[in-house]
C-alpha cells in the first residue's frame, strides 16, 4: 500500500441540513425553519469556503509494548492508553492521517462574529467541523478499499486527545507528517491550524477489526457526538 | 411589567430583531426588539427598566432553556441578536455613566488556544445578563489579562479553554492573576475544563455553560 492524498469536492460530504442541525443538538422531529434556511444558505456558501484535504502515509515494522500500552512507529514511541491501544494492538501497519477542511470556513465564520453575526459565525463553524471529520471519513474509505485489495482489513481512525491518549502526542504524528500535503501545523499547545483539521491512526492487518465508537468508553458525558453517533 | 417591556421581553425570547425579522410567524410585520425599545426610551421609559425590566429577564429565559436543553445554539444567538437590536439604544446611556451595568467581566480564550465559539456564547450571555464585557479574543497572555485588570479594577475574569494542553495555561493565567490580585473572582469553562480541575488550579467557579457564568455573578452585581 502507497502513501496518499486526496482532495474531496464539499459535495462529496453530502452534509444536508438535517445532519448539520443535528450536530447543533436537534433531536428527531425538532427543527426551527429560520434556522434550517440559514443552514441551508450556509451549506451553499460552504460549497466554496471548504478546501477538504486529506493524507495518510503508511508505515510498517510498528512495535506494540502491552505493558506500556504504547506503539513505536518510525522510532517515535506513542502511548496511546488503554482503549486505543486496545482496538489498535493487532495492527501490522498503521496509516498516520492528517484531513482538513482548509482556513477560509474558519476565516469566514470569525468574520461573520467578529461584523456581530454569531449565528452565522456558529452555523459556519459547525459545518466546518462536519466537513473536517467527513473529509477524515472519505480518505478512510479510501484507505479501506486499497486495504481489501490487498487482503487487509483497518480498523476505526483514533485521534490524539481522544480517549485518554494525551493530545500533547500530536507534536510526534506530526514528525511523521513532515510537509504535509494539507499544509496543517501544529502549534504547542498542540493546536491545528486551520483549525478545522483532525489527525489520527488507522491500524491496517489481517486480524484487525473496525470497531464502530462507543461513546460510554468516554467521558464527555455532555459531548454532542453522543447524542447523534 | 409594563406592557411595553413584556413585548420587548417577548422578542428577545423569540429571537424577532426588528419589523423586517420574518419569525416567529406570528410575529410577521410587527415591531421588534429594535423598534419597541426606541419606542419605550421616547415614551419615558428609563434605560436602566428596559435593562433590568425586559432584556436580562427574558435573556436568563433565554439561558435556562438552553442549560435544560429545550433550545439549542442557534436558538439562543437568534436571541442574542435581538438583544443587540435592543441594547443599541441603550449604550448611549452607558458610556455617559447616566445608565450603569451591574460590573465588569474581563473574558478571553487563554495562551496558545484559538477556539474562539464558547467563549463568544458566553460573552454575549454575560452581556444579556447586564454586564459590561471587555473581550479579549484569543490566545490571550496572562500579561494581557493583567493589564486589562489594571485598567479596569475589580473586573470579574473569564477564561476558556479547548484543550487539556491549552487548559495548562489556564493554569498559569489563575496563578499569574492569583499573584498580584488575590481578591478576584475567576470563571473557567471549555469542553475539557471540569468542576475538580477548576478547584486544582484555585479558580472561583466553574460551569459547563454560559448561563451557569450568569447565575454565578448574580450575587456580585453592584
Ligand atoms: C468563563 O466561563 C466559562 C463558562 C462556560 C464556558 C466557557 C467559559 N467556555 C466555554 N464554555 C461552555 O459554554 C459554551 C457553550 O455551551 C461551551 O463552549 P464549547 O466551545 O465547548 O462549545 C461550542 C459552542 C461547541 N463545541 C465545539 O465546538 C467542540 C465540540 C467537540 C465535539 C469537537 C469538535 C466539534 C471538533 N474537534 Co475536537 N471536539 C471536541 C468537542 C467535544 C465537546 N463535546 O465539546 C474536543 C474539544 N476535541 C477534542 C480533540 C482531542 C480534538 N478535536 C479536534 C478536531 C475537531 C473537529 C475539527 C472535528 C471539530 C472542530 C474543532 C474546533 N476547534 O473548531 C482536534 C483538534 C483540532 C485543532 N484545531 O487542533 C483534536 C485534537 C483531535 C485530533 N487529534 O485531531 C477533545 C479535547 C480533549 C483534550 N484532550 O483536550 C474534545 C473535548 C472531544 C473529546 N471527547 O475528547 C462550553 O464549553
Amino acid at each position: 500500500m502507497n502513501d496518499s492524498t486526496f482532495k474531496f469536492e464539499f459535495s462529496d460530504l453530502n452534509l444536508d441540513v438535517r445532519q448539520i442541525e443535528m450536530v447543533m443538538g436537534y433531536r428527531e422531529g425538532e427543527s426551527h425553519e429560520a434556522i434550517s434556511d440559514l443552514i441551508a444558505g450556509a451549506l451553499i456558501d460552504a460549497e466554496s469556503f471548504c478546501e477538504l484535504k486529506a493524507e495518510y502515509r503508511i508505515f510498517s515494522g510498528i512495535e506494540f509494548n502491552p505493558s506500556e500500552k504504547s506503539v513505536k512507529i518510525a522510532g517515535l514511541e506513542f502511548s496511546l492508553k488503554k482503549i486505543v491501544f486496545g482496538q489498535l494492538r493487532k495492527s501490522e501497519s498503521m496509516a498516520v492521517f492528517l484531513s482538513t477542511a482548509g482556513e477560509k470556513i474558519g476565516e469566514m465564520s470569525r468574520k461573520a462574529m467578529k461584523d456581530g453575526d454569531l449565528l452565522q459565525g456558529y452555523i459556519y463553524d459547525v459545518i466546518g467541523s462536519e466537513a473536517a471529520d467527513g473529509a477524515s471519513a472519505l480518505m478512510q474509505e479510501k484507505l479501506k478499499m486499497a486495504a481489501e485489495m490487498e487482503g487487509l482489513r483497518i480498523t476505526n481512525r483514533y485521534s490524539p486527545g481522544y480517549c485518554d491518549w494525551n493530545v500533547d502526542e500530536q507534536h510526534k504524528l506530526f514528525h511523521l507528517m513532515k510537509d504535509n500535503f494539507c499544509g496543517i501545523t501544529v502549534n504547542s499547545s498542540a493546536l491545528m491550524s486551520p483549525e478545522k483539521s483532525v489527525s489520527g491512526f488507522i491500524g491496517i492487518g489481517r486480524e484487525v477489526r473496525f470497531n464502530k465508537y462507543t461513546c460510554g468508553l468516554c467521558d464527555m458525558k455532555d459531548c454532542i457526538y453522543r447524542k447523534i453517533r | 411589567m409594563n406592557d411595553i417591556l413584556k413585548l420587548i421581553a417577548n422578542c428577545v425570547e423569540n429571537g424577532k430583531i426588528d419589523r423586517n425579522t420574518p419569525y416567529p410567524p406570528g410575529m410577521k410585520g410587527q415591531d421588534g426588539a429594535d423598534e419597541l425599545t426606541r419606542l419605550a426610551l421616547d415614551s419615558g421609559i428609563k434605560p436602566e427598566q428596559i435593562l433590568d425590566g425586559a432584556l436580562v429577564p427574558a435573556m436568563a429565559v433565554v439561558g435556562d432553556k438552553f442549560s435544560r436543553k429545550e433550545i439549542y445554539v442557534p436558538q439562543m444567538l437568534m436571541s442574542a441578536k435581538a438583544m443587540n437590536g435592543a441594547m443599541k439604544h441603550l449604550k448611549p446611556y452607558f458610556s455617559t455613566g447616566e445608565t450603569k451595568r451591574k460590573g465588569k467581566v474581563i473574558i478571553g480564550t487563554v495562551a496558545g488556544d484559538l477556539h474562539d465559539i464558547g467563549k463568544n456564547l458566553v460573552a454575549m450571555m454575560i452581556e444579556g445578563g447586564g454586564w459590561e464585557v471587555i473581550d479579549l479574543g484569543v490566545d490571550v497572555s496572562s500579561e494581557k489579562f493583567l493589564k486589562t485588570i489594571d485598567e479596569n479594577p475589580g473586573a470579574f475574569i473569564g477564561l476558556s479553554a479547548l484543550l487539556t494542553t491549552t487548559m495548562e495555561n489556564m493554569k498559569k493565567t489563575v496563578a499569574a492573576i492569583r499573584e498580584k490580585h488575590s481578591g478576584l473572582k475567576i470563571l473557567v469553562g471549555g469542553a475539557p475544563v471540569t468542576k475538580e480541575y477548576c478547584e486544582r488550579i484555585g479558580a472561583d467557579f466553574y460551569s459547563p455553560d454560559p448561563q451557569g457564568a450568569v447565575n454565578y455573578l448574580k450575587q456580585f452585581a453592584e
